[in-house]
């Protein structure tokens, strides 16, 4: 019979996606996009109203209206797509993932339909470090500091032979002892945080965290909740944001990479 | 019956309800509180009767109510649920140690009552030679929701297990209270991540309930797709987490492919990976095209064939029947007394199937077929779980050729008064919400778990095994923290 199983496996055809269709790829997230072409002051008024969260909000800065779109609060609910009339549509790819929580704010000047441009990062110092310290190799542990188990859902997900994270040299260990990056998930509960903090305590230097989800990375729709203390960033400090409610395992992917300064690697 | 919920009013709803729950053919659905406008405590109780019938008792309570775990065990995390929030105290309660609250919450913080009680916890201590304890969590191993678990071992054999859990405890239920009934179930599919579309149904199916309103034939069947493909989903992870337990490394591998397979269909043809965002009260929140469940069709057909074929491998291979036969028994009396649901109880002798016993949706023109099995070890819990992804894809592939034409949603009266009930077999188990709505806002929400009604029997199923098969027992019920913990 374990042989059948093993012919079984090897006789299916290779389901690998390659890196470069992974990387930046959002298909199924549900997150939005903003088509400035269609963005105007209505559009923009239905599609903030609409807004469950506060993903969407105008801002006021020397007198010109920017439209915000906060992509660290967003469930990709589909209520703003529905309600802007064409002003915001599914996205297929999204780079926004594993920067800092202010680059996922975008905003639009609403008077001239264009983007405010951000400037870019560099990776941070302890990404440099762990890279020159262990070449592509990463070690992750992750942690549930609260979540639905639907990030748990997808980061599970990047173990399959669609994704092999392997394929990279990152592995997922059992012991914050033998980690360099911490995946954490979830509005940090009040029963968690304790235990949040003392697993990263527990973490060597260098080390990288990173909040994943709509909930690590604002609290997301728990965020005041009596029972959740909020975001991960508000219990330990954070180098990296993964929005998506869940992110996807192409999102997961894309960020881990970021964080890691290789974007542009090859699997 | 769908919706028959007979609910008595009587200033004796209490009495009743135990009595009911003593006279047998009952089942314990939930206990629950809640708060009037005058601030006073309510107390209700949700009995199966027969297994075809849902009754309904509430009373409003001052000081102490009577415990029904001597009637039903399956009161107890109810009951100990109601006195950390509502303050209720409970006579003859055998273990009324805190449920939901740990140590380090804050001493002040509570989300109803100005002075909480608050006691300290304390795990049963089994003394004798060679006895040790061994916590676990809350932070695991693996990439897996967080829970304390612990155990009293001599040697390799548990002799006691002992849950705390309430860790991922986000105050969902209150989270709910004053939000407009359109803006619910995207809250309710984030209960349980992995069963977000049961959650959403059920969601969708109170206010509907509430409302007596109706959904369109193709809003219920294209319903039926989305949560048998997620029981699916479920089951065939599940499965494939079973033999990763047991280093039966190659078919992990294909159930995981497997399940990405769908998971990338839905994508593709939905929009969706675990059908976010789709069921709201009233029916869809959009069509979905012919051609585009054709194709997802097609997929779904083809997965559940191959998950056939590679289920009968791994239930026919000695190595794995050596560690899942008589492997974390849950006996049929236990089960039952426990109020036990899902595909647990189903693995232990026990007919339950809201699908069947309670049918909804397009579940009222289906004749059902539940498996049952009846040893209740991790054999059985598995075969439970290969013969339903089987079902599934024949209900779904009836529901794609067989789908109606016409309206996918109904109008809802959106600023209406009303109080609903609605029940989904969600792919644990029986997922109940109950609901309050005045002026189209959510005055109470209460959620029913599968999963908080299912974890104290792990316990029960632990004793004279192994330590190192608790991971396989563990995942053999695979019981959501999330949702348990709300």
């Amino acid at each position: 019979m374990i042989f059948d199983v093993a012919a079984r496996s090897f006789a299916g055809k290779q389901v690998l996606i390659p890196v470069e269709e992974l990387l930046g790829d959002c298909t199924g997230s549900r997150m939005p996009e903003v088509d400035p072409t269609h963005l105007n002051f209505d559009s923009a008024v239905r599609a903030i109203d609409s807004c469950p969260t506060s993903a969407l909000r105008f801002e006021t800065h020397n007198n010109s209206r920017h439209f915000v779109l906060d992509y660290g609060d967003c469930t990709g609910c589909g209520k703003c797509i529905e309600a802007s009339g064409g002003a915001l549509r599914v996205a297929t790819r999204l780079t926004q993932c594993g920067i800092g929580r202010a680059a996922l704010v975008r905003r639009w000047n609403l008077d001239t339909g264009e983007e405010l441009t951000q400037g870019t990062e560099a990776p941070e110092r302890a990404a440099q470090q762990i890279r020159k310290l262990l070449g592509r190799a990463l070690n992750i542990r992750q942690v549930d500091a609260g979540s639905c188990n639907g990030c748990e859902a997808e980061i599970t997900a990047l173990t399959n032979p669609y994704y092999d994270l392997e394929r990279f040299s990152i592995h997922f260990v059992a012991s914050p002892k033998h980690a360099d990056m911490l995946l954490v998930t979830g509005p940090v509960t009040r029963n968690m945080e304790e235990a949040l903090r003392r697993t990263y305590e527990a973490m060597p230097s260098p080390r990288l965290v990173v909040a994943v989800g709509a909930c690590g990375c604002s609290g997301g729709i728990f965020a005041g909740s009596y029972a959740v203390t909020g975001a991960v960033d508000q219990v330990i400090p954070v180098n990296g944001y993964i929005p998506g409610c869940p992110p996807t395992p192409a999102m997961l992917l894309t960020g881990i990479l970021h964080v890691l300064g290789r974007e542009h690697a090859r699997s | 019956m769908s919706t028959a919920i007979s609910r008595s009013d009587r200033a004796s709803g209490l009495a009743d309800a135990h009595a009911l729950l003593r006279a047998g053919h009952t089942r314990l659905v939930s206990i629950f509180g809640r708060i009037d406008d005058d601030g006073f405590p309510w107390v209700h109780y949700l009995i199966d009767v027969d297994g075809h019938e849902y009754r309904h008792f509430c009373q409003q309570v001052q000081g102490a109510i009577p415990s029904a775990t001597d009637i039903t065990p399956a009161a107890a995390w109810y009951e100990r649920e109601l006195h950390d929030l509502y303050g209720i105290p409970i006579h003859g309660h055998p273990n009324l140690q805190p449920l939901v609250f740990h140590e380090n919450w804050p001493h002040n913080l509570h989300p109803r009552l100005d002075t909480p009680v608050r006691g300290e916890y304390r795990f049963l201590k089994v003394q004798g030679k060679g006895v040790c304890e061994v916590p676990v969590g809350p932070v695991h191993a693996g990439i897996i929701e967080p829970g304390h678990f612990r155990f009293s071992v001599v040697g390799d054999t548990v002799l006691h297990l002992e849950l705390r859990h309430f860790f991922t405890h986000k105050g969902i239920e209150a989270r709910f209270e004053g939000i407009p009934v359109s803006s619910g179930a995207m809250l309710a599919e984030s209960v349980s991540g992995d069963n977000c579309f049961a959650h959403a149904v059920a969601y969708s199916q109170a206010v509907e309930n509430a409302f007596g309103l109706s959904v369109p034939p193709r809003g219920r069947a294209l319903r039926l797709i989305g949560l048998e493909l997620e029981r699916m989903l479920a089951h065939i992870a599940d499965v494939g987490a079973l033999c990763g337990d047991v280093a039966f490394a190659v078919p992990a591998a294909y159930t995981a492919r497997l399940k990405e397979l769908l998971l990338r269909a839905s994508a593709r043809f939905i929009g969706t990976r675990y059908w976010r965002g789709l069921s709201r009260p009233g029916g869809m929140v959009r069509d979905l095209s012919d051609e585009n469940l054709r194709e997802l069709g097609i997929r779904l057909a083809g997965t559940a064939e191959d998950f056939a074929k590679l289920a009968q491998m791994i239930l026919h291979t000695p190595s794995v029947l050596n560690r899942f036969e008589s492997t974390g028994i849950l006996k049929k009396e236990v089960a039952r007394a426990l109020g036990v649901v899902g595909p647990a109880a189903r693995a232990s002798g026990l007919k339950l199937d809201v699908r069947h016993d309670h049918p909804y949706g397009r579940y009222r023109t289906l004749a059902l077929d539940v498996p049952h099995l009846n040893s209740g070890d991790v054999l059985a819990r598995a075969r439970i779980r290969t013969d339903e992804v089987a079902v599934s894809a024949r209900l779904i592939a009836d529901a794609i050729r067989e789908m109606p034409s016409g309206a996918f949603s109904a109008a809802v009266p959106w600023q209406s008064t009303a109080e609903g009930f609605s029940a989904v077999e969600s792919p644990r188990g029986e997922l109940l919400y109950y609901l309050r709505i005045r002026d189209g806002r959510i005055q109470r929400c209460h959620i029913k778990s599968p999963s908080f009604q299912n974890w104290p029997a792990l316990p029960m199923a632990m004793p004279g095994n192994i330590i190192a098969d608790f991971p396989l027992i563990n995942k053999s019920f695979n019981l959501s923290y999330s949702g348990c913990d709300r």
